[in-house]
């Protein structure tokens, strides 16, 4: 069955008012409403709702205001509710289907409104001969943009969708359209859909040189700290600086794998400042972290003693306020900015003609396929190396040699076929959440005992130490699982297949021989 | 997802009132809420001006092999749809009784729209009958309405022994006073009397009131033409009970 158009624009010259006077003649119709209207589009920073092809909108007025979540293909109404106002996370929603809609997509991040149109709203009702209505017309005039109208069918009545919808193409002469208007009320804003995102996407070129090449990746890790920075700041939601992290760390990755570009003297400098921004966003980090878990800690705990953890709950939310406002001074400090400006001119400056020496003479390609397999091979090395009787800190230490990896194949995954890259990356993810795991659970645990330390001067009832030690437990021995599962998901990682694609991507002739 | 029928064995009691008028609220309070006209009489399809008539009537329903969505109409209120009845459903009994397992008919049929709803209310016909005991197998919550009369006591009391007698252990009674006037002695005494030895009977009557009464000539829940009144509040009230005690 092809679908029946339900969203139309109208003529230019067509006002509602016209537009209704000419289908009160064809239909027996009632205005069941009309207001002066706000429409409000809302996402998460990172536009998890539109990746996930839905679009959210509030629609409030002096008597009404609703929340609507669209899919943004088939532009049938997924949900529908009557709020006051738009709650910042899922979990503020009140039960019903909106909120399981939004639960999956925005996970822990914030709803916040893109942009805003103003417009008159009529809620016409299209009814049979008993009165009862069987079709729902909903008429939006917009002083900006040309006027929209949405056919809302009810349940059991396609017929009278159908007859609509053809007659409003045929006798009105309306133009079927999209569901949303967000991408022109974006527009009229300067913006579009999913202009942020946190993955890396960086085109290169393989011949260009390696000076050009990691300015660009610089700019670009640049741009994500600078965007992340006042959702940073304002502790809109933990994510911002999770990205902002994220884009220090790459940086610093890049700085100490991409040597040859900057001088020693340059390398120190930003080496050191970013090495301070990610040092005065940890402890904050952490503690998002930590919240972040909560449900899931208690979720460990015996049903008996899960009252008795909430005092585990303030303390870290008190211990992440502080954090947060000494991160926030940091951030709005005079050398903060004066450093990061450095940083961007320094990135911005053209480049001298010849590089100094032995890296320019090779293009990106090169010195990308060198890293990459140099770093590999580190891995293995040391992943083959490792034993059950290895120390923890054997497997920290390959951990980061992993992430050395993962940045690099980010920065150049340009440069290579998607298939093989894809392929890589996901052997390389696995690989890297079983050590995730291994050291996350061992901080973890060492931080709830910490924790307990501190707590102890804060006159804590005796049961909340007792449920935290369950906790510590329980993180032992996810603790001990992960390093157990090391070792199967070290074979899968190094599988012959994976071998055969790195080679293929990165070995160098002259490396090879080696 | 829950299954409430509105049941008595007797009829006129304001079984359809309270389904129609439960289910409003229900829907209102944003539950995705289902009405099912078991009546032939259609009364409650009437109610949400919806033509009694459903594809193939009880035949197609009890031996046909399409489901019950295909028939559903939404009603004039958001998150409230109607399962329309069909004059056919006279014969509901009989058609069940051609069929294997006939009890077990409406549980099945219902089964696919436990997704789509929150609340699944059967306004029934009254008697005890085949469809009675096919709505009892599909239901979780009978709920009752009781006029105080000198015989509701009996009539409770036989409710509550067929259930027992039937093993219908996965339902849960729920019986109040509806159409109650506190102003008449007997009525107050009654429902006294009825409160002390069955202290399952909700604490909140529906009055006997007139705008209830106009709800056939609006042809639409009360809640829908009465802003406020002591009767909406009384079904407030009512629904609210009913949510603090399933
Ligand atoms: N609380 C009330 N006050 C006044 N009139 C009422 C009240 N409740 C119901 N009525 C009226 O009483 C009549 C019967 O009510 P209703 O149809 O709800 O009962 P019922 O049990 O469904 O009847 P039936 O057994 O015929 O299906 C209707 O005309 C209705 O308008
Ligand atoms: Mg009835």
């Amino acid at each position: 069955m092809t679908a029946i158009p339900l969203h139309f624009e109208l003529p230019e010259n067509l006002t509602a008012k016209k537009f209704l006077a000419k289908l009160s003649k064809k239909l027996n119709i009632q205005v069941a409403d009309q207001q002066y209207t706000i429409k409000a589009f809302y996402d998460s920073f990172d536009w998890r709702l539109y990746n996930a092809r839905m679009i959210c909108e509030f629609n409030y007025s002096q008597k009404k205001s609703q929340v609507r979540l669209i899919d943004l293909n088939s532009g049938d109404v997924l949900a529908i509710e009557s709020l006051k106002n738009v709650p910042r996370f899922y979990d503020q929603f009140p039960t019903g289907h909106l909120k399981t809609h939004l639960a999956e997509p925005l996970e822990m991040r914030a709803l916040l409104p893109l942009c805003k149109l103003p417009y008159e709203m009529y809620c016409i009702n299209i009814l049979n001969k008993d009165k009862k209505t069987i079709l729902r017309i909903q008429l939006e005039e917009y002083e900006q943009l040309t006027n929209q109208l949405h056919l809302l069918p009810l349940k059991g009545y396609d017929k009278t969708v159908k007859k609509v919808s053809g007659m409003l193409q045929k006798s009105f002469e309306l133009k079927p359209t999209q569901a949303s208007v967000l991408k022109e009320a974006l527009k009229g804003h300067g913006r579009k859909p999913k202009d942020y995102q946190s993955k890396l996407d960086i085109k290169l070129m393989p011949g260009i040189e390696v000076s050009k090449a990691s300015k660009i990746i610089y700019l670009q890790l640049l741009q994500a700290i600078k965007i992340n920075e006042a959702g940073t700041i304002a502790d809109i939601d933990t994510e911002f600086l999770h990205d902002f992290r994220v884009a220090v760390r790459r940086t610093r990755a890049g700085l100490s794998q991409i040597k040859y570009v900057l001088l020693a003297t340059e390398i120190a400098q930003y080496s050191e400042f970013f090495a301070w921004l990610g040092e005065i966003t940890s402890l904050t980090r952490d503690m998002d972290v930590y919240l972040l878990n909560y449900k899931k800690y208690k979720a460990t705990l015996p049903v008996s003693l899960r009252e008795d953890f909430a005092p585990l709950y303030e303390f870290l939310k008190e211990k992440q306020s502080q954090a947060q406002k000494k991160l926030a001074v940091n951030l709005n400090s005079a050398e903060y900015k004066k450093q990061l400006l450095d940083w961007e001119h320094f990135l911005k400056k053209s480049l001298p003609k010849k590089g100094k020496g032995s890296s320019d003479q090779f293009n990106i390609k090169k010195l990308s396929d060198q890293r990459i397999w140099k770093v590999y091979k580190r891995i293995l090395q040391e992943g083959g190396s490792i034993t059950e009787k290895s120390p923890a800190e054997a497997l920290h230490d390959l951990r980061k040699t992993c992430k050395k990896l993962r940045y690099l194949i980010e920065f150049f995954q340009s440069l290579y076929p998607e298939e093989d890259i894809k392929t890589i990356l996901k052997a390389l993810k696995g690989f890297q959440a079983v050590l995730g795991d291994f050291q996350d659970y061992e901080v973890q645990e060492m931080s709830i005992k910490h924790f307990s330390e501190e707590m102890m001067e804060n006159k804590v009832p005796p049961k909340t130490f007792l449920a935290m030690g369950v906790l510590v437990q329980y993180l032992d021995s996810m603790k001990c699982k992960a390093r157990n599962e090391f070792s199967d998901q070290f074979v899968l990682f190094e599988q012959a297949n994976n071998q055969r694609i790195f080679k293929k991507l990165f070995a160098h002739k002259s490396s090879v021989k080696k | 997802m829950k299954i409430i029928a509105t049941y008595n064995i007797k009829g006129g009691v304001g079984k359809t009132s309270t389904a129609v008028n439960l289910a409003f609220i229900a829907a209102q309070n944003n539950y995705k809420t289902l009405v099912w006209d078991l009546d032939p009489q259609g009364a409650s399809s009437y109610y949400f001006r919806v033509k009694p008539k459903i594809k193939g009537g009880s035949r197609a329903l009890i031996f046909g092999d399409h489901e019950l969505d295909g028939l559903i109409k939404a009603t004039d209120f958001e998150n409230l749809d109607l399962l329309p009845a069909d004059f056919s459903f006279r014969n509901l009994d009989l058609v069940l009784d051609a069929r294997k397992k006939p009890t077990q008919r409406l549980k099945k049929l219902l089964k696919p729209l436990k997704k789509e709803y929150d609340f699944i209310i059967l306004d029934c016909p009254p008697n005890i009958s085949l469809l009675s005991e096919a709505i009892f197998e599909a239901s979780d919550i009978l709920l009752s309405p009781i006029i105080p009369t000198v015989l509701s006591l009996r009539t409770l009391e036989q409710l509550k022994k067929h259930i027992k007698d039937s093993d219908l252990n996965h339902i849960q009674l729920i019986p109040f006073f509806s159409m109650a006037d506190r102003r008449k002695k007997m009525h107050r005494e009654i429902m006294g009397d009825l409160n002390d030895k069955h202290p399952e009977v909700l604490s909140t009557t529906i009055p006997y009131a007139s705008d209830i009464e106009r709800m056939g000539w609006e042809r639409m829940p009360l809640g829908s033409y009465v802003r406020k009144s002591p009767s909406t509040e009384a079904y407030q009230e009512l629904w609210k009970e009913i949510l603090d005690v399933i």
